[in-house]
């Protein structure tokens, strides 16, 4: 032991308090406490690295490193110290150098829980699943009556795959415990256990488990949906179909029971892409139908068992179907109707029956009053006829008929005009037809005839958005803002509105404020560095709570958070304003005028002058009277820390020294979780040619023509590529060859 | 699947600074005068004697009235309906009566004031509206030449129906 870390009595019990006031997150009475000792030994590491620790927790951060570096450098060997410092990198989120403190830490005692618990923690956020199973099997070796503990191995033999090493685990576990009471936490175990077997591929097993631990699990749906698919994958037609019948009959409205039933009777057909099974033969259909009808007919209030054979009905008997489909919903005033049917689309026939049916019930609503022409039925209420008119615009705009679209959109306002969603349509159909000024203006009706809506508030400021009006937008979404935020746009940062952020991003980026539009992509990056964050304190909760089904999904889905659609959108954005960086050669205008002609090497001074002159005046123009404003709020929350923001306008993505590094970094992420989406190519293949990696560049292109060969930028960028590779033809021969035999697939 | 009745459900709904945007596009649609911002101001003020009526969710017709004062010493007062429409293809459902039950009933019990009598204006050409004020108790009580500035048919009759408290 250090001699310089042995304190005399009096002061080694104070730090003990101070140890203590830790845990119970006294910082301010710890604080004091450590300035007692560094008083009589002000080169004492370990009180050093907690005064740190208490600086850091109070909000002083920088003074907090200096004081751990400090108590490091004189007692190297504590493990306390390097433990703190890892706890100072934690709070960072600077999870790699923690990782590193933790391991020094456990170098000077190996056996200390709470280091290991917090290193636990760690690499599991880190992914750092081997490391994780040691430092799991050395804390049961210590500990083995703490139940978590047991999970928390069998987890981390889990997601590494190592299947029997986590069942047995868990099996070690179970038999430890005495008789156990029927309740949440040990049900959750059993049925966590059970999913261990069906994920390692032994159906018959998980099958026989589940009928072992039946009588003790609280979550009896998820019992029973798991049995019906264990028995439907044993291919044990009759018990399974059962099961789903038992299911069904417990919520006639489940899509997946339903399909369940369909592919117990062989009409699998991956439970989602149903629509591929349009192929049957006639026989097949009708006692796929029939199967429909007789749920239908025990459950005539099951709206999956109507809506679902649409999928699978051909011809006349489509009609019929889609017809009293129909005229239920239209007459019921169901709006989403159309959002409903349009997936049927995909099918040109009944794409061109579903027109026929609904055109037809517009004519006869509008004559007679009835969906039909032998209308023997009661007249129908007027707002058939609304709905059957705004189905048929939305119809008209799928196939980008505008004028149609917008001709039949305008009887249905003149019907009705105080219907919100008629604008809200119209104002979609102005869009689509490239009006986008209109659409704003025709949103913005709609948003005044129902103030309180926040989905038709957002709305409307997208549409301004989407025009350029940035500050008309804001000013709307501040309606719904918390009042006390500093500005909308503050407020729907904290609050990681995607939406928002993207839309601010593609609109600067048209404007050419390239700093501000990465500024707000780069937000959206945040988000999701944010979420992933978020997970950190699950890692511990849920062993404790033992909601572990719950808590893998949560981890599966944090690992694949990046290919969320939001983030392709952030990606393609920022990818894009980067390459407009990387290809401004460091003239004095900063534009690229070398493929230009003289004609357009004026037209783009012109706009790019025209562009800046607009952003001053906006400058000039905008923010003075909202800066007052937003000063006049801020004194109040003064207690309340808000960070102002030092670069509004983005200028230090401007700087970028190296454009093309910092787009690698978003594609990097797509390239490893949405390989199948063909924009991650599409980015990586225009980064990889401007840096010159032309075989990078090749293999993006070949992705990208394997996903579809018929987007029209694969083309070009072919003809880009070869382009390429004449003006710097490779030396190397392999290489050369690589290019040919690759090219000769794709062209 | 032949249905013997339709589905129609009316009901009403009150005026707030949120849905007032209704009541202006009902406003512009149904009457040939233009209403100050002032009179959206004050239709917020008055409870149940300015609605919307919804058929089947969707909202169809508005009524607004004020209540005018006769006597200042006994709380004795009138009240007028400004303005009560529905939109067309909605008439003839009953919505329109429903509003004008609800405006009668409320006049009856209202606590503020001791409501004699409920009138309104009607032009002397639009049978439409008479002919229903008429089935629902409201008689001609005068006529005023000129009522209206800026349309083409000014004269106006007066209908009135007492309200029994």
């Amino acid at each position: 032991m250090n001699a310089k870390r042995e304190l005399p009595a009096k002061e080694n019990a104070i730090f003990k308090n101070i140890l203590r006031n830790y845990e119970h997150k006294q910082y301010k009475k710890g604080l004091k406490l450590a300035d007692t000792i560094l008083k009589k030994f002000p080169e004492h590491g370990e009180t050093l690295a907690m005064k740190g620790l208490f600086l850091n927790n109070l909000e002083k951060k920088e003074e907090g490193y200096e004081f751990v570096k400090k108590g490091l450098r004189y007692d190297l060997t504590s493990h306390i110290c390097w433990h703190v410092f890892g706890l100072l990198y934690r709070s960072d989120k600077n999870y790699e150098e923690a990782a590193k403190c933790y391991t020094h830490a456990l170098k000077y005692n190996k056996n200390d829980m709470q280091i290991l618990r917090d290193f636990a923690l760690l690499q599991t956020q880190m992914r750092h699943y081997d490391a994780l199973i040691e430092t799991r099997t050395q804390m049961l070796q210590q500990k083995p009556t703490n139940p978590p503990f047991w999970v928390g191995l069998a987890i981390a033999y889990q997601l590494v795959g190592k299947y029997d090493l986590a069942i047995q685990t868990l099996e070690a576990h179970e038999s430890a415990l005495r008789e156990m009471p029927v309740n949440f936490e040990h049900s959750e175990l059993l049925m966590y256990h059970n999913r261990l077997l069906e994920e390692k591929g032994d159906i018959q097993a998980a099958l026989e488990h589940l009928n072992t631990i039946e009588p003790k699990v609280c979550d009896k749906r998820a019992l029973k949906e798991k049995r019906a698919q264990f028995l439907l994958k044993l291919n044990r037609s009759e018990e399974a179909e059962k099961a789903y019948r038992q299911l069904i009959s417990e919520n006639p409205d489940s899509y997946a029971y339903i399909r369940g039933l369909i592919a117990v009777k062989g009409f699998d057909s991956g439970m989602k892409e149903d629509l591929s099974l349009h192929d049957l033969t006639a026989e097949q259909q009708s006692t796929m139908l029939g199967i429909f009808d007789d749920i239908q007919k025990d459950y005539p209030r099951s709206n999956a068992a109507r809506n679902l054979p649409l999928n699978y009905a051909k011809g006349e008997n489509f009609r019929n179907r889609a017809d009293v489909y129909m005229q239920t919903a239209l007459r019921k005033g169901v709006p989403s109707l159309f959002v409903d049917i349009k997936r049927l689309y995909t099918n040109a026939e009944k794409e061109r029956i579903v027109e026929e049916l609904v055109t037809g019930y517009a004519k006869s609503l509008e004559e007679n009053g009835h969906f039909n022409e032998d209308g023997t039925q009661a007249i129908e209420p007027p707002t058939a006829y609304l709905w059957t008119l705004y189905f048929l615009a939305q119809h008209y705009d799928k196939q980008r008929k505008t004028d149609l679209a917008l001709q039949t959109i305008d009887k249905a306002i003149e019907h009705t005009p105080t219907l919100v969603e008629l604008y809200m349509t119209k104002g979609r159909i102005l869009k689509h037809g490239g009006k986008i000024e209109a659409a704003a203006r025709v949103m913005n009706e709609a948003r005044e005839l129902d103030l309180q809506d926040r989905f038709i508030n957002s709305k409307s400021a997208k549409y301004y958005i989407r025009d350029d009006k940035i500050a008309e937008a804001e000013k709307i979404l501040g309606l719904f803002t918390r009042p006390d935020a500093a500005s909308p746009l503050q407020d729907l940062t904290d609050m990681q509105c995607m939406w928002f952020a993207l839309e601010e991003g593609d609109s600067y980026q048209r404007q050419g404020k390239l700093g501000k539009a990465l500024k707000r992509y780069h937000t959206v990056d945040k988000f999701f560095a944010d979420y992933f964050d978020d997970q950190f304190d699950f890692h511990t909760y849920c062993l404790r709570k033992t909601t572990l089904r719950s808590y893998i999904d949560s981890l599966q889905f944090e690992d694949n958070l990046k290919s969320s659609a939001y983030y392709i959108r952030a990606a393609n954005g920022a990818v894009k304003a980067y390459m407009t960086l990387a290809d401004i050669p460091k003239t004095a205008n900063g534009m690229d005028e070398a493929n230009m002609t003289e004609a357009e090497k004026k037209k783009a001074r012109n706009k790019a002058r025209k562009a800046e002159l607009k952003a001053q005046k906006d400058k000039e123009n905008k923010p003075p009277k909202k800066e007052q404003v937003k000063e006049e709020a801020a004194p109040k929350k003064a207690d309340v820390k808000k960070p102002t923001d030092e670069d509004p306008d983005g200028e230090k993505y401007l700087k970028t020294q190296d454009p093309l590094a910092s787009a690698l970094e978003w594609i990097h992420p797509l390239e490893q979780l949405a390989p199948k989406v063909i924009d991650t190519h599409l980015l990586g293949f225009e980064v990889y040619l401007r840096k010159g990696s032309l075989l990078l560049a090749l293999k993006a292109l070949v992705n990208s023509h394997k996903i579809d060969k018929n987007n029209g930028q694969v083309a070009k960028n072919v003809t880009r590529f070869k382009e390429a590779v004449k003006a710097h033809p490779p030396t190397n021969e392999d290489v050369k060859a690589v290019i040919e035999s690759q090219l000769a697939t794709i062209s | 699947m032949a249905p013997t009745v339709t589905s129609a459900r009316i009901s009403l709904g009150d005026l707030t600074p949120n849905n007032i945007g209704q009541l202006r596009v009902l406003n512009k649609i149904l009457f040939p005068v233009n209403y100050s911002d002032k009179f959206y101001k004050e239709v917020l003020e008055v409870e149940e004697f300015a609605k919307l009526a919804y058929f089947n969710d969707v909202c169809v017709g508005a009524v607004c009235c004020r209540a005018e004062p006769i006597d200042t010493n006994d709380k004795a007062a009138k009240l007028y309906i400004m303005t009560l429409g529905v939109l067309k293809p909605y008439r003839g459902q009953g919505v329109g009566k429903k509003l004008l039950n609800h405006i009668l009933e409320h006049a009856a019990k209202d606590k503020d004031s001791n409501i004699t009598e409920v009138y309104l204006h009607v032009q002397t050409s639009n049978q439409e509206a008479l002919s229903f004020y008429k089935n629902q108790g409201f008689e001609i009580t005068g006529t005023t030449n000129d009522y209206y500035k800026n349309i083409d048919d000014k004269d106006a009759h007066v209908l009135t129906k007492s309200v029994n408290q």
